[in-house]
C-alpha cells in the first residue's frame, strides 16, 4: 500500500472532525427543551438538554411513552413524580410538570429551518419611523421578553440589517405556531385602564407589580356559556397585583365618584385598553371607593364556533393581556412585513423529497462519470470527495449553528457541483493528457489556475447575497461559499494526490 | 484533420447564433419591460402577496372556479409525487392577505386551515419592493466583482471581455425565456440567477486557460481539448440540476425555481462558451500569432 500524503491526512483529519461534529446520536428518551424559571423544576435543577429516561419507573423512549407517562401521573391519586435523567433522580411532589417542555433528541447536531422542520418566522419593523440599530435592539429585547412570557419555548429573536441600511427584528418560531401569532408579534400591546379619561395604570413594570397566571386560585377560566346567535363563549378572571404609586392614583381617583342608584357600585366603570381598543369594561364596587387597594382582578371573555374552540382562544385572549400587563408596552406601532408559517408535516415532506434528490444526483453523477472514464477507481475516488465536502460543509453549518433551510441545501449541492467539475478539470488535465511536450508541473499548474479563478469568480458572485434582503437568503450564499472554499483548500488537494496514486 | 478544416470555415457562423439569440433576448426584454414596466413577472416574495400551501389532494380545478370567484387573482398549482403519482400539496398564490386568503379557502373546501395543515407565507408589498430592489442591487454588484475577478486573471482586454459577454448572455437569455413562458420569479430565483453568474463562467475560463496558456498542439485542437472537458462539465452539472424536475418533485417551489435557472442558465452556456466565446478566442489568437 502506497504511502497517505500528507494532503491526504488532511482530509481524513478533516472527515472525522466533520463526524464528530455532526455527531450522531442513538441515545433513547426525550430531552428537555424549556424549563419555567424559577418554577420548582427549575429551583429543583433540571436544565434544559437534560434527557429523561424514566417517569415513575417507566421507561421513556419516546414522546409518546412521556405524554403516556405524564397523563397517568396526573390521574395518579398520588402526588409524585419521580424522574431518572440519565445521570440524575429528581423527585416532585406535584402531579403535573406544566413548567418542563420536552422534544425528541435531535439524531444529529445538524440543524434544519423552519422551511423543512416547521414553524414561523417573522420579519417585522416599526411603522413609519426610521429607527437605530441600538432601538432596534430595545425592541429585540422587548420582544423576547414577551414572547417567554407567553410561554413559548423554543424561539429566537434578532435584529438585522439590509443592504439599504434598514433595520428589522426577525422572530422565529420552532415547532407549532400559535394561532394568534399576528396579534402577539405585531400589536404594539399598550394596555391602559382608565376611569373616565384619567389613566389609573398601564402595562409594564412601572405600575404593575405582578400578574397572577398559573396559579388556579387567582387566574383561571370562569365559565363557558352558548351564545344566542350561534357558538360559545368563555369568560376569564386574572389578579393583577399594583405597585403602590398605581394604587393610589385609583384610590385618588374614585375618591370623588358617586355611587349609583343601586348603591353597589360607582358610576364609573373601570375601562380597560389595549392598543386603543377598549376591550372590557370593570364595575368598581363601592367599596373600592378611595381605597388604596394592590390586588385588581382583570376580567374578560373568547368566542369560538365550538365550546372546546372558545376555551381555546379564551386561554388564548387571557395569556396574550396577561402578557402585556407583564412586559408592558412597545415602544413603537409595528408592521409585520413578512410572515411565514410552515406545517411542521409539510415540512417532513419536503425534507424527504430533499434527501431523495440529493441521492439520484450522487447516483447519477457516479454513473455519469463512470461512464465517461470506465475506471471504477477514478469514479469512486471524485465520488468520495463529493461526499467529504457535503459532509465536512455540514460540520461547518453545524458548528456556527446554522440552520438548514432548503436554499442552504440547494447550496451544498450547487457547491458539490463545482467540485465536481473541478475534479473533471484536474483528471483532464493532469491525468489524460499524459505525454506531449509539456511537463505534469505545467498542467497541474493550469489546472491549479482554472479551479482558483472559478472558485474566485463564484464567492465573489455569492458574497452580495450575505446582506440582501435582510439575510434572507445568506444561506445559500453561506453554503455555496463554505462548499466551495472546503473544496479548494481540503479536499481539491486530496483528490489531485489520490488521482495520481491511482493513475500512478 | 476534417475536424479543423471543418471548423476553421464555420466557426464564424457559429459564432453569429448565439449572437442572435442574445439580441432577440434583449428586444424581448426591452419590449418586457416597456409592457409591464419590469424586468421579470414577480411572484409573491418579491411583489408582496400571500402563498397558502395544502397538504393533501385536492381537485384543483373546482378549488380554482370556486376561489376565483372572490379572489380573481388567484392561482393554484398542484405537486405530486413523480414516482408514485401521490399528490402531496396543493399550492395557492394571490396578492391577497392571508386574512383574506385564508377564510376564501376554508369555505371552497370546508375545512378549516390549521398549522398542522398548511403552510402560510405572506409578504407585505412594501417588503416585496424592497427585496426586489436590493436583489438586483445584489446581481449587479456580483457581476462587477466577477468581472474583476476575471481581469485580475488574465490581464488581457478581449479574451476578459469574452467571458463577461458570455456571462451576461448567459443571464440573458433565461431571463428573456422565463418571461416568455409566462414563469413569476421569487428571490431564490434571483439568487440563482447570482450563482449563474458564478457557476458558468468555469468553462470559460477553461477554454480561455487552454488556448492562451497551453502550448501544445494548434489552436483549435485546444479548443476542442477544452470542449471535450468542458461539456461534460456542463452535462455533469446539468445532469445534477434536472432531478429536480424529473424524479424528485416533492420539494420546496423555491428550491426547484434555483434549479431550473441553473438548468436553463447552463444550456445558454453551453451555447455563449462554445460558439461565441470560442469565436473570439480562436479569433484572438490567431491576430496575436498563437498557434
Amino acid at each position: 500500500m502506497a504511502k497517505l500524503t500528507i494532503r491526504i491526512w488532511i482530509l481524513i483529519i478533516a472527515l472525522v472532525l466533520a463526524a464528530l461534529m455532526i455527531s450522531p446520536t442513538f441515545k433513547t428518551g426525550v430531552v428537555i427543551k424549556s424549563v419555567e424559571k424559577n418554577s420548582t423544576a427549575f429551583n429543583q435543577g433540571i436544565k434544559s438538554g437534560m434527557i429523561i429516561k424514566e417517569i415513575n419507573g417507566q421507561e421513556i423512549s419516546s414522546l409518546e411513552d412521556y405524554s403516556q407517562a405524564i397523563s397517568t401521573a396526573f390521574t395518579s391519586d398520588e402526588s409524585r413524580i419521580d424522574i431518572k435523567t440519565e445521570n440524575e433522580n429528581f423527585v416532585f411532589l406535584a402531579h403535573n410538570l406544566s413548567e418542563i417542555t420536552v422534544g425528541k433528541i435531535p439524531v444529529t447536531k445538524i440543524k434544519t429551518g423552519l422551511d423543512l422542520s416547521g414553524g414561523a418566522r417573522a420579519i417585522i419593523r416599526p411603522e413609519n419611523a426610521t429607527v437605530s440599530e441600538s432601538q432596534i435592539n430595545d425592541l429585540v429585547s422587548i420582544t423576547s421578553e414577551r414572547l417567554n412570557a407567553f410561554g413559548l419555548s423554543d424561539v429566537t429573536v434578532r435584529p438585522a440589517k439590509d443592504l439599504e441600511g434598514n433595520n428589522f427584528m426577525i422572530v422565529e418560531i420552532a415547532g407549532t405556531t400559535p394561532a394568534d401569532i399576528r396579534d402577539l408579534l405585531g400589536s404594539q400591546g399598550k394596555f391602559e385602564a382608565k376611569i373616565g379619561n384619567e389613566t389609573v395604570f398601564e402595562g409594564g413594570e412601572r405600575d404593575i407589580a405582578d400578574v397572577c397566571r398559573s396559579d388556579a386560585s387567582c387566574a383561571s377560566i370562569t365559565g363557558c356559556s352558548p351564545l344566542a346567535e350561534g357558538g360559545y363563549s368563555c369568560t376569564f378572571q386574572f389578579a393583577v397585583y399594583l405597585r403602590d404609586v398605581a394604587a393610589q392614583k385609583h384610590a385618588d381617583i374614585t375618591r370623588n365618584l358617586p355611587l349609583d342608584s343601586t348603591g353597589q357600585y360607582l358610576t364609573e366603570k373601570l375601562y380597560l385598553y389595549v392598543d386603543d381598543q377598549e376591550v372590557d369594561s370593570l364595575l368598581i364596587s363601592s367599596g373600592l371607593r378611595g381605597q388604596v387597594t394592590t390586588q385588581i382582578s382583570i376580567q374578560g371573555s373568547g368566542t369560538g364556533a365550538t365550546q372546546e374552540e372558545a376555551l381555546k382562544n379564551t386561554q388564548s385572549d387571557m395569556n396574550r393581556l396577561q402578557t402585556i400587563l407583564l412586559t408592558g408596552s412597545l415602544p413603537y406601532k409595528l408592521e409585520i412585513v413578512k410572515l411565514d408559517t410552515i406545517s411542521p408535516k409539510l415540512g417532513a415532506e419536503f425534507t424527504k423529497g430533499i434527501f431523495t434528490l440529493a441521492i439520484s444526483v450522487f447516483l447519477i453523477i457516479s454513473v455519469v462519470l463512470f461512464i465517461k472514464y470506465r475506471k471504477i477507481k477514478l469514479t469512486f475516488a471524485v465520488i468520495l470527495t463529493m461526499f467529504s465536502e457535503a459532509m465536512i460543509t455540514l460540520a461547518i453549518a453545524a458548528l456556527i449553528r446554522w440552520n438548514l433551510d432548503a436554499a442552504s441545501i440547494a447550496g451544498i449541492i450547487a457547491g458539490m457541483g463545482v467540485g465536481v467539475n473541478d475534479q473533471i478539470v484536474i483528471i483532464d488535465e493532469a491525468v489524460s493528457g499524459k505525454g506531449g511536450n509539456e511537463s505534469i508541473k505545467e498542467k497541474v499548474k493550469r489546472a491549479l489556475f482554472i479551479i482558483v479563478g472559478a472558485f474566485f469568480t463564484i464567492v465573489a458572485a455569492m458574497l452580495p447575497l450575505l446582506w440582501a434582503g435582510a439575510g434572507m437568503l445568506r444561506g445559500f450564499a453561506l453554503t455555496t461559499i463554505i462548499g466551495v472554499s472546503v473544496g479548494i483548500l481540503i479536499t481539491r488537494p486530496a483528490f489531485a494526490d489520490i488521482v495520481k496514486k491511482i493513475e500512478g | 484533420m476534417e475536424n479543423k478544416n471543418w471548423y476553421d470555415k464555420y466557426y464564424k457562423i457559429m459564432f453569429i447564433i448565439p449572437i442572435i439569440i442574445f439580441l432577440i433576448s434583449i428586444i424581448y426584454l426591452f419590449s418586457f419591460h416597456a409592457r409591464t414596466g419590469d424586468l421579470i413577472y414577480r411572484d409573491t416574495s418579491l411583489s408582496g402577496g400571500t402563498i397558502i400551501t395544502l397538504q393533501g389532494s385536492y381537485d384543483i380545478a373546482s378549488l380554482e372556479s370556486s376561489l376565483k370567484q372572490s379572489i380573481p387573482d388567484v392561482s393554484i398549482r398542484g405537486i405530486s409525487e413523480l414516482t408514485s403519482g401521490r399528490e402531496i400539496a396543493v399550492i395557492i398564490e394571490s396578492s391577497v392577505s392571508p386574512e383574506q386568503l385564508k377564510p376564501a379557502i376554508e369555505s371552497a373546501l370546508n375545512t378549516k386551515l390549521t398549522d398542522e395543515n398548511s403552510s402560510t407565507e405572506f409578504s407585505g408589498p412594501s417588503l416585496g419592493d424592497n427585496f426586489y430592489r436590493q436583489l438586483i442591487t445584489s446581481l449587479i454588484i456580483s457581476f462587477i466583482l466577477m468581472s474583476l475577478v476575471i481581469f485580475v486573471m488574465f490581464r488581457s482586454f478581449i479574451p476578459s471581455i469574452a467571458i463577461i459577454f458570455a456571462a451576461f448572455a448567459d443571464i440573458v437569455m433565461p431571463l428573456a425565456l422565463l418571461d416568455y413562458m409566462g414563469i413569476k420569479i421569487s428571490a431564490a430565483g434571483i439568487a440563482a440567477f447570482l450563482m449563474l453568474i458564478g457557476y458558468s463562467v468555469d468553462t470559460d475560463i477553461l477554454l480561455t486557460t487552454r488556448v492562451i496558456k497551453k502550448r501544445e498542439g494548434t489552436v483549435n485542437q485546444r479548443i476542442y481539448g477544452a470542449f471535450k472537458t468542458g461539456i461534460f462539465m456542463t452535462i455533469t452539472a446539468l445532469l445534477a440540476v434536472l432531478p429536480a424536475f424529473f424524479l424528485v418533485t416533492t420539494i420546496p417551489d423555491s428550491f426547484r425555481q434555483i434549479f431550473l435557472i441553473l438548468a436553463l442558465g447552463l444550456f445558454a452556456d453551453i451555447l455563449n462558451t462554445w460558439f461565441t466565446n470560442a469565436g473570439i478566442i480562436k479569433w484572438y489568437a490567431g491576430k496575436k500569432g498563437l498557434n
